[in-house]
């Protein structure tokens, strides 16, 4: 069979309306989802599965694809407009999209995020499209050895998030890694810092602490200082985003595409640290490093890319190997098995249809979802709008049913509230958030990794050198150190002058 | 979307108010807990069975998945309810037999539940990867004794965990905590490809867990736990092999409330259960997955999984694994 003859097939599934439909749906129900903070991207797929119980297997793919990505992009639109991420990969879009909502500047950064995130949307299913066999073998030489050296590296990007003080970061980062500790040991299956409480062992939820370490510090000020805010500009603002803004971020956004293709491509890394090491390259490689932080643009831009970039790569581990590349496919994958597919390199024989099918939904998706979310941050502006001592108590709710919603468990919700008051005395003490949630997302990663890397060898620690791909990561995470460390000396150097 | 959650929270306001007799139960909707997480094999397994389960008990099934600690969460949210049969929780071999048979600091056991049905089982399959050069189980164990063998797993305390174990066991295996090496992983898909990129030797799992690796040539079976053969597996069964002892070796799924689960009560379910098994779109999906399906009513539940947590607790015992911290 000829290609010509499988888009054919393939378009004989999509080219009707009740496959542009589910798509559509998906993609409106995902922004709104993604926007609700609390309803991350996750939970909006999980809620979506049951209802593709009863459709035919390519709309309801299609339509859990669409809350998915369409739950990456309104992830964004919370996290500029009130620090709070809608989802855990938006939590890189706070740095500057936040400060730029401040500065009355809401619109561009949504407009960038719009822009960024369907840009790295089309990438990402190109890569899909044209290189997911080969991809997925790379992805295959992925043990925990490779996963360890690669953890490691992203471990870096703290560096790039701390904001002044590099000190300050590191006690941030660490305040993250040992809160990431609570739990079963991966090991020995033990209780570590349970307490003896049974809602302990399955470790802090992770939309709990981000909501508390992001939202509630804000909620928090707002209680303390209610009429602090008053006088400064806020509402959306006149700015939009221009083309010459596009231009200028393009080379973040294909290089924060990249990133996310790459650790897309690779089982069981996500979007948070994509959008993280994305948006940290971009700082280190701008001519406005000084801005970033405060209301950069190229900021959300790589963020966004960073996120988006990874939406369409996960699927590559999921059709080629049959193996959930994160969270969200490992939802969508029971999509797959309800009508009776098994993802994997036969589908691309069995079910070719399906398959192509598929690249052309999402390749659909992504114009879909650039009108869809226009339509969205025309319709999310009034909350710019509306006063903060209106929005804050509203935000405060939404929070407390989104994460309730999460695990139905209201133990999760006092754990939003004690991550709210930490995050506040943070805030108070200038300690910046980020490096303690990407600790909290990586760290596990990297205690598992290397665990797993020991008992393969029997406690030989070589084998963290095991092939090139090992060296490439240690080489370059050296490289990275050397650089930050002389970085901060110049910094001081600046200083003393 | 939102409605299920009105649901729940309404469910909770009438339990507040009402005592009813038994005769009207249910007369509002069940809360379900799924104590796994979406899209995995006991969320398919159990949205596959409530559609015809709902019909059956005549009010809604307001499925929640509460996830967390290997199944331990959601467990321990059932058993702390009320023993009214307006929550019930889907049961799993992992969270009920292989965990409380490990773990001795584990919130809940046995006791705390009363099983009111068991529907599905699960044969569990070892497989291995094709280029490994392990054709059967009789390599394996060679490769074993050789040393060096590891296997994979979604877990400490979970099923794959002690099917390796117990398969390793039975063919002979002295000691075989020393002998083989076990690299839990985060998850049943982890721990497939585990196996597939050579970080493990060999894993034991749902056979539906693995059909699709099966299917593709990714992953190569060496044994299947059952009696009889599995569709799609093109391996030995235990029997075959001489090994009868592994047939107790299998996954399932059930129901179960609180303890205090009134014998009425778990008698409708028996009867709903036995309406909603017969269902040809349900038998048809649970099937194709490789599911089979066999129904015991409250007294066989019990008895069946007791069984096999006798059987997993004595190995534990023997071979020293139980997890005390």
């Amino acid at each position: 069979m000829s290609i010509y003859d499988s888009i054919l097939l393939g378009l004989s599934l999509v080219a009707n309306i009740e496959a542009f439909l589910s798509l559509f749906i998906g993609i409106i129900v995902g922004v709104i989802g993604g926007a609700i903070p609390g309803l991350s991207a996750t939970m909006a797929v999980a809620l979506a599965l049951p209802f593709t119980f009863a459709m035919a297997p390519i709309n309801g793919i299609l339509l859990l694809l669409g809350v998915y990505k369409g739950g990456i992009f309104g992830g964004s639109i919370p996290a500029i407009l009130i620090k709070t991420p809608g989802t855990p990969a938006s939590s890189a879009t706070i740095l500057d999209g936040y400060p730029m909502a401040e500065k009355g500047e809401a619109g561009r950064a949504l407009g960038m995020a719009l822009w960024a995130s369907c840009t790295a949307d089309v990438v990402s299913n190109l890569a899909l499209i044209i290189f997911a066999g080969w991809l997925a073998s790379f992805a295959l030489n992925f043990g925990p050895p490779e996963f360890f050296a690669l953890i490691l590296f992203s471990l870096t990007i703290i560096a790039g998030v701390s904001g002044d003080s590099l000190l300050r970061g590191a006690l941030s980062a660490i305040a993250g890694l040992l809160l990431a500790t609570v739990g079963l040991d991966l090991v020995y299956g033990t209780n570590r810092f349970t307490f003896g409480d049974p809602n302990l062992m399955g470790g802090l939820n992770f939309i709990a602490v981000l909501i508390g370490l992001f939202a509630m510090p804000e909620v928090i000020a707002m209680a303390w200082d209610p009429t602090g805010h008053l006088g400064k500009a806020r509402s959306l603002g006149k700015a939009w985003v221009t083309f010459a803004d596009y231009k200028r971020c393009f080379k973040s956004i294909i290089r924060g595409s990249l990133i996310g293709v790459f650790l897309g491509s690779i089982p069981g890394i996500g979007a948070a640290p994509s959008a993280f090491l994305s948006y940290s390259e971009a700082r280190r490689t701008s001519k406005n490093k000084a801005n970033f932080g405060k209301g950069e643009i190229e900021g959300v831009a790589a963020a966004e890319a960073g996120n988006n970039g990874v939406a369409g790569a996960t699927l590559i581990p999921l059709l080629a190997l049959g193996v959930p590349g994160d969270v969200i496919t490992a939802i969508i994958i029971g999509a797959f098995m309800i009508h009776g597919l098994q993802p994997g390199p036969m589908m691309f024989v069995l079910n070719v249809d399906i398959i192509y099918g598929l690249f052309m939904g999402l390749i659909i998706s992504s114009v879909l979802l650039f009108f869809v979310g226009s339509v969205a941050i025309r319709g999310f502006r009034f909350v710019a709008d509306i006063p903060k001592r209106i929005l804050m108590p509203a935000v405060l709710i939404l929070c407390i049913y989104g994460v309730f919603a999460v695990n139905n468990n209201i133990f999760d919700v006092g754990v939003m509230f004690a991550m709210g008051w930490l995050g506040y005395a943070m805030l108070r003490a200038r300690i910046p958030a980020a490096p303690f949630l990407i600790a909290f997302i990586l760290g596990p990663l990297l205690e598992d990794n290397f665990r797993q890397s020991t008992l393969m060898s029997g406690g030989d620690f070589t084998i963290f050198l095991r092939g090139p791909i090992t060296w490439f990561f240690w080489a370059l995470t050296i490289v990275t150190c050397i650089a930050i460390v002389r970085g901060a000396g110049r910094a001081r150097k600046a200083q003393k002058m | 979307m939102k409605f299920t959650k009105l649901m729940s929270a309404a469910a909770f306001a009438v339990g507040l108010g009402a005592t009813a007799a038994w005769a009207d139960y249910p007369e509002r909707p069940i809360n379900m807990v799924i104590p796994y997480g979406a899209g995995g094999a006991t969320d398919i397994s159990a949205r596959t069975i409530a559609e015809p389960l709902g019909s059956a008990v005549g009010k809604p099934l307001v499925m929640a998945n509460v996830t967390g600690a290997g199944g331990a969460t959601g467990s321990v949210a059932v058993q702390n309810a009320r023993a009214d049969g307006y929550t019930m929780l889907f049961a799993r071999v992992g969270s009920h037999s292989v965990n409380p048979a490990m773990k001795a600091t584990l919130p809940y056991t046995l006791d705390d539940f009363r099983f009111v049905t068991v529907y599905e089982i699960n044969p569990v399959a070892c497989a291995v990867s094709p280029s490994s050069g392990i054709n059967s189980m009789e390599d394996l164990i060679a490769k074993v004794k050789e040393g060096g063998v590891t296997y994979s797993s979604s877990g400490v305390g979970s099923l794959l965990h002690i099917a390796a174990v117990m398969v390793l066991d039975e063919f002979g295996v002295e000691n075989p905590l020393q002998q083989a090496t076990h690299i839990p992983q985060k998850g049943g898909g982890a721990a497939a490809t585990a196996v597939l990129n050579g970080t493990a030797t060999f894993l034991c799992t749902n056979s539906s867990a693995v059909a699709s690796f099966v299917a593709n040539g990714q992953l190569k079976p060496i044994m299947v736990t059952t009696a009889q053969p599995v569709v799609g597996f093109d391996a030995p069964t235990a029997n075959e092999l001489g090994k009868p002892a592994l047939n107790q070796l299998v996954g399932w799924t059930g129901i179960a409330g609180p303890a205090g689960l009134p014998d009425d009560v778990a008698d409708k379910w028996g009867a709903w259960m036995a309406a909603a098994t017969k269902d040809a779109g349900f038998l048809e999906k649970m099937q194709a997955r490789g599911s089979v399906i066999e129904l015991m009513d409250p007294a066989a539940a019990n008895a069946f999984i007791r069984g096999q947590y006798t059987k997993f607790r004595a190995l534990v015992d023997r071979l020293g694994m139980r997890i005390e911290g």
